[in-house]
């Protein structure tokens, strides 16, 4: 993570329903001794837990320096979507499904810069607390 | 000079959530061994067909028929000693010129363990007598006595064709993602996912990513409820099963016969001997494992369940009916709602996949009855989905599944499980219970 990305969701809210309107923006904070080269915004859920990581990206926009209008980045830029109707946050024992959105920065030298954003989609409880084995 | 703290570690290790090592390097490493696959495919196809392929075409179709006089014949033993080859000194005449030569019985030459079998081959020519040949017009030195198609060259083509399709595949999969993050990889792959959803017909069918489609499981109406479950693959399972036993243990019966052949011709190959025996073994143990689940498919009637309403929904409450047949005297037979995680990861060059379950319920139990031909256990019980409960959930390796568990503890027989995938949904979108 780095802090020269910042995220911020519109009224500071950290949980929704499936077909809610997620919005929100985010800027590039501080002056980069290098320009971005290309930007990618996604709001996506990825796995936790003991299996693998699985990713699915609901949206995704694209910015390079290559094939679009040029941007200034430290200006803050909106984004916009509707959830889908699933897979619900969860917290499982072995596996856990994460909601965020999530700002790649790639810069022409060097690691790209990343900041995310969670949020929880729909509200289901922990699989430990409200399933227990009988 | 300080010492490592610790070695580079060349793969990936879990440990519980964490993961050790380096995706880029393990993303590298995938692609040297797509790379890997992709040449040694090539290179092996092409070693069959200079070497087999190809001869045995040309054999077939561009040699010339001619007669030839065998005037002597040997065992051509291979450097290695260990196998015999038949040849066979011929002479002839193609236009005016005479050629004398040590050939081959086939063209692609193959040197045979058994050489008593090589020898018999040799026991069909009489020095002095004349038999067909088939000469190269290229080469009339190059001659044979036989000629004809051997099925092993043609089925050892489907190895490199393997390989370089896996390779091949794998490489143009490494290639495309090549400087792309793991979410615009994801986005691609997305979109055409979605495209694939709204070629639909638009039956106005919300649609729930990453949760199973109920239709897998409302395909078949029930007699007594809505719909009838179907049973989690558990016949393609023993088939899948009978064909590896017996592919596994036909493999092995031929290294094995080959080494009581040599223990009762005297000759006893110890080698081949100790070689052979953890496989039989394995191969036994494989056909205890079968047997003893036909004994349980077979032995155990059906099992039906069914189901008053599908998909489920958190917080509803539905009806299912169960109906158990057979000839048995049971100890117990319960039924029950289960909810499990599965989670399946790569370690090192391996893939395992561990299971917890998060929600077990019984639903219905009877103890101490008996099953009688024609007259078999049917019983409805309510099933209810726990408000707040986690959906149905299906990814490459991760899931949440649900399931009804029908278990029984049959007298003198081996313990049963039959497994019934149900589908619940998000609540919320027409989640009105039965």
């Amino acid at each position: 993570m780095n802090d020269a990305v910042s995220i911020s969701l519109d009224g500071h809210r950290r949980t929704y329903q499936p077909g809610e309107i997620l919005s929100g923006e985010y800027r590039i904070e501080r002056m980069l001794a290098v320009e971005p080269s290309a930007v990618e915004l996604s709001v996506l859920w990825h796995t936790e837990g003991q299996g693998d990581e699985d990713l699915a990206v609901h949206h995704f926009e694209r910015w390079s320096r290559e094939q679009d209008e040029p941007a200034d980045f430290r200006r803050p830029r909106r984004f916009q979507t509707c959830l889908p109707n699933s897979p619900l946050s969860y917290q499982g024992v072995i596996v856990k499904i994460r909601w965020c959105v999530r700002v790649r920065v790639f810069l022409a030298r060097g690691k790209p810069l990343l900041a995310e954003q969670p949020f929880q989609l729909g509200s289901l409880t922990a699989a430990s607390a409200a399933l227990p084995v009988e | 000079m300080p010492g490592l703290a610790r070695y580079l570690r060349f793969y990936g290790k879990k440990r519980g959530d964490r993961r050790t090592g380096s995706r880029e390097l393990g993303t590298f490493g995938f692609g040297c061994a797509y790379a890997l696959c992709f040449a040694v495919g090539w290179g092996l196809l092409a070693l069959i067909l200079v070497y087999w392929a190809i001869p045995e075409l040309r054999v077939n179709r561009d040699f010339v028929r001619h007669i030839c006089r065998v005037t002597d014949v040997r065992l051509d033993r291979a450097p290695s000693g260990d196998t015999y080859a038949p040849r066979l000194h011929v002479e002839f005449e193609v236009k005016g010129k005479r050629y004398s030569v040590w050939a081959p019985y086939e063209i692609t030459d193959p040197h045979m363990a058994d050489r008593d079998a090589t020898r018999k081959i040799l026991d069909r020519f009489e020095r002095g007598r004349e038999y067909p040949c088939w000469y190269d017009p290229r080469d009339p030195q190059r001659v044979v006595l036989s000629r004809g198609y051997t099925w092993y060259t043609w089925l050892m083509l489907l190895l490199p064709i393997s390989l370089i399709a896996i390779g091949g595949g794998g490489l143009s999969y490494y290639v495309w993602g090549w400087g792309k993050s793991a979410e615009r990889r994801a986005a691609l792959a997305g979109r055409s996912q979605r495209l694939d959803f709204f070629d639909r017909e638009p039956d106005s069918q919300p649609w729930f990513p990453n949760v199973p489609g109920a239709a897998e499981v409302t395909n078949s109406p029930g007699t007594v409820l809505a719909f009838r479950l179907p049973s989690a693959g558990n016949s393609w399972g023993l088939a899948a099963g009978l064909i590896g036993c017996l592919i596994w243990n036909a493999v092995v019966s031929v290294f094995a016969v080959m080494a009581v052949r040599n223990h009762l011709a005297g000759q006893p190959d110890w080698r081949l001997t100790l070689f052979v025996v953890p496989f039989a073994l394995v191969g036994l143990g494989l056909v205890i494992v079968l047997v003893r689940q036909l004994l349980i498919s077979t032995g155990v009637g059906s099992t039906i369940v069914e189901i008053s309403q599908h998909p489920l929904y958190p917080g509803g409450a539905y009806r299912v009916f169960v109906s158990q047949a057979g000839r048995l005297k049971m100890n117990w037979l319960a039924v029950s709602l289960i909810c499990e995680e599965e989670a399946t990861y790569r370690q090192g060059t391996n893939t395992r996949t561990v299971q917890r379950r998060v929600y077990q319920h019984e639903l219905f139990r009877r103890q101490d009855f008996e099953l009688q031909p024609r007259r078999p256990l049917e019983a409805q019980c309510s099933l209810d989905i726990p408000a707040g409960a986690m959906h149905s959930f299906r990814a490459d390796h991760n899931q949440v599944s649900w399931k009804v568990v029908v278990q029984g503890n049959v007298v003198h027989w081996p313990d049963f499980e039959r497994v019934f995938l149900v589908h619940v949904y998000p609540s919320g979108q027409g989640s009105e219970a039965a």
